[in-house]
């Protein structure tokens, strides 16, 4: 274990100030539609040149977690997530919010969060040179599988009705393929139109789609946002803590996925946070309840997102291969700091490296004062602040928010259009989740699948490449349990009843 | 006499079939584009999606002519007003289509304003009247400013002004 003289470098006023000030920023931005993690690092960075680079380090770390925390409290108080990590926790957070426990959830997710970042960051500090080679170990048919394992997730979006949720999903691949291929660079689906080129933005989508429907039924009646069930009083702290203890083993398998799904380059936390979500709804006892406002899915979700903080960072430092897209920024700063990261960086720059990870555990800790404060304030304001200025606010920010990811006022347009379309669907059932699964896996599945199929045609081991790999078995294996395991479960449990009434 | 007739009355999910035949009608057009393209790299995928949606929605549809189900979409609430609805949505869309002209902070407090009104449930009272449009500017003031200034987003400054 290293020593204790990192942590008292990473305790410095200096350092403490930064983490503070980079959960706050981060937290801020994050909880904007439209700014993402990514950006709230990028938009900061320059800050940083001046620093030395473990401070540099320690800030651009706290605004990343601040930043995949924040998306949540938009995802639970208006069904927009904040970030693209946040879309599992609109499924339970919203319904959460829009029967009065909004401020539970933003609590909970917060707890979820810190407990998530904190595993992320043990396993950074304790294996990150083993789990380094897990990153490597994944190759295109590895992705696909993942991908395909988080469309299994369609079954439990459907709301009942699992074909629409099979034409929702098809309809968000085909949307994924809007544009040009990103393996042949052909150009499909634009029909001529310059505007489609580049593709349908993810996050333009995911607002379109979750926060414009809200919005078009918000101001149609002249009801409350969220129903209040009591005065808002406190944090309701003990409550979730009671919530958070009892469901422990979800939080700690929820942060392990994260931590792992973190590690692999270009997953990122909306993958982490839909595969935990999935095992979460899997495992638990009450998988009925998911999506109509079960505290376990909040839960899974945050704590994945938090912990591919830490996750990501492990071959972003050991390999210099960025874990997620905010890394990737992260590992820019870091050369323009003259910091060489490889397998060597431990050991020749360890004060680097492990005053920066003991920043990472302060970062996080200090995310639960911050996270509770700003929760409940933003909690206050979207139940407290007239429908009249609720409805343009939000509506303003997506507008913004959507125009800032590409500069384009054709996303922007895109974003209502989407938004729209989802609102109709909506009405002939049609929930929006399993398109914003196709949406965003859909890229990943087509990209892994031809990777897989051309490296499996060339060495004409085509079964093998697909069927022969462990990791790829052992995801097959998940993806059947995924789809089985209620079926199994339900039968299993009717020959118990069965024998125990005999 | 009076007769009871809603036992007679077979519910069908017409709104998810409509969609659904929308849906082929979508399938048909992309597996017709992908007709187009050259390399199996592209076309494959798509397709095989196209014609996968294709079988789903026959499915549903079959589904709902054969064992007619109620539709289970989102029911509207009572008293929904359908003006603003439509509203809203036209002046979040016609307020970015001005933006290339107007630029963002015109057009972005044009929509604001617009959809206040369209929101507006309540009294307009002289507190209202004097407040409202105040914080309305000085949000939509606010978030250009940081935008524009602190997080560098070249947001437009409109073809009429430049």
């Amino acid at each position: 274990m290293p020593g204790i003289e990192y942590l008292l470098e990473a305790l410095t006023p200096f350092n403490i100030m930064l983490a503070l000030g980079g959960v706050i920023a981060g937290t801020i931005i994050g909880s904007l539609p439209g700014l993402t993690a990514t950006m709230a690092v990028a938009v900061l960075v320059p800050i940083t040149f001046s620093m030395p680079p473990a401070s540099a380090l320690i800030l651009m770390g706290a605004i990343y977690t601040g930043a995949i925390y924040g998306g949540a409290y938009a995802a639970i108080l208006l069904n927009t997530p904040g970030t693209p990590s946040a879309i599992a926790t609109t499924f339970d957070g919203f319904p959460m919010a829009k029967r009065g426990d909004g401020d539970l959830a933003v609590t909970l997710a917060c707890l979820a969060s810190v407990a998530g970042g904190l595993v992320g960051a043990a396993f950074l500090l304790g294996l990150a040179p083993p789990l380094a080679k897990v990153a490597l170990a994944f190759g295109p048919v590895e992705y696909f599988w993942l991908a395909v394992f988080g469309l299994t997730l369609i079954s439990a979006l459907s709301e009942g009705n699992l074909l629409k949720g099979l034409i929702g999903a098809c309809f968000g691949l085909l949307l994924s393929s809007i544009g040009i291929a990103e393996i042949s660079a052909d150009v499909r689906f634009t029909f001529g139109s310059q505007v489609l080129l580049g593709g349908i933005e993810t996050v333009s989508a995911l607002i379109g789609l979750y926060c414009v429907p809200v919005l078009i039924d918000l101001v149609a009646t002249p009801d409350r946002h969220l129903k209040v069930t009591h005065q808002p009083k406190g944090f309701r702290l003990i409550e979730a803590l009671a919530i958070s203890w009892k469901y422990k083993f979800n939080l700690v398998r929820s942060s392990v996925i994260g931590t792992l799904v973190g590690i692999l380059p270009g997953a990122g936390g909306s993958i982490a946070g839909l595969v935990a979500y999935s095992e979460a709804r899997r495992v638990s006892k009450r998988s009925e309840h998911f999506g109509t406002g079960e505290p376990e899915g909040v839960q899974a979700t945050e704590s994945a997102n938090n912990a591919t903080v830490g996750g990501g960072f492990i071959p972003t430092l050991v390999l210099g291969i960025p874990g997620t897209p905010p890394d990737a920024v992260i590992l820019g700063a870091l050369l323009i700091q003259g910091v060489r990261t490889g397998p060597n960086l431990f050991t020749e720059e360890g004060s680097i490296v492990y005053t920066f990870i003991y920043g990472l555990f302060l970062a996080t800790i200090l995310m639960l004062p911050v996270g509770l404060v700003i929760g409940r304030y933003a909690y206050k304001i979207i139940i407290t602040v007239p429908k009249a200025m609720l409805v343009p606010t939000v509506a303003f920010m997506t507008m913004i928010g959507t125009f800032s990811i590409r500069n384009s006022v054709s996303d922007v347009i895109i974003m209502i259009t989407l938004g729209v379309i989802g609102w109709i669907l909506n009405r002939a059932g049609y929930s929006p989740s399993p398109i914003v699964l196709g949406l965003i896996l859909g890229r990943i599945a087509e990209q892994g699948f031809v990777q897989a199929w051309t490296i499996g045609a060339a060495t004409d081991e085509l079964a093998a490449m697909f069927f022969g790999r462990p990791i790829s078995l052992a995801i097959i294996a998940f993806i059947g349990l995924s789809l089985f395991y209620p079926l199994i479960r339900s039968r299993w449990t009717g020959r118990r009843r069965k024998v125990n009434a005999d | 006499m009076q007769t009871d007739h809603t036992e007679n009355v077979v519910e069908r999910d017409f709104g998810g079939m409509v969609t659904a035949a929308v849906f082929i009608l979508v399938a048909v057009v992309a597996l017709w584009d992908t007709t187009n393209m050259v390399d199996a790299d592209s076309f494959v995928f798509p397709r095989a999606v196209a014609i996968a949606m294709i079988i789903f929605c026959m499915l549903l549809i079959a589904w709902g002519l054969i064992r007619p189900i109620p539709g289970d979409g989102e029911a509207s609430a009572p008293g929904a007003s359908t003006t603003r609805r439509v509203s809203l949505v036209a002046a979040m869309l016609g307020s970015t289509a001005l933006m290339p002209w107007l630029g963002f902070l015109i057009s972005g407090f044009a929509a604001f304003v617009s959809i206040m009104l369209i929101a507006m449930y309540d009294e307009w009272t002289p507190f209202r009247k004097l407040v409202y449009p105040l914080v309305c500017a000085a949000f939509v003031v606010g978030f250009y400013f940081l935008f524009a200034e602190l997080l560098l987003v070249p947001l437009p400054i409109g073809g009429l002004f430049e």
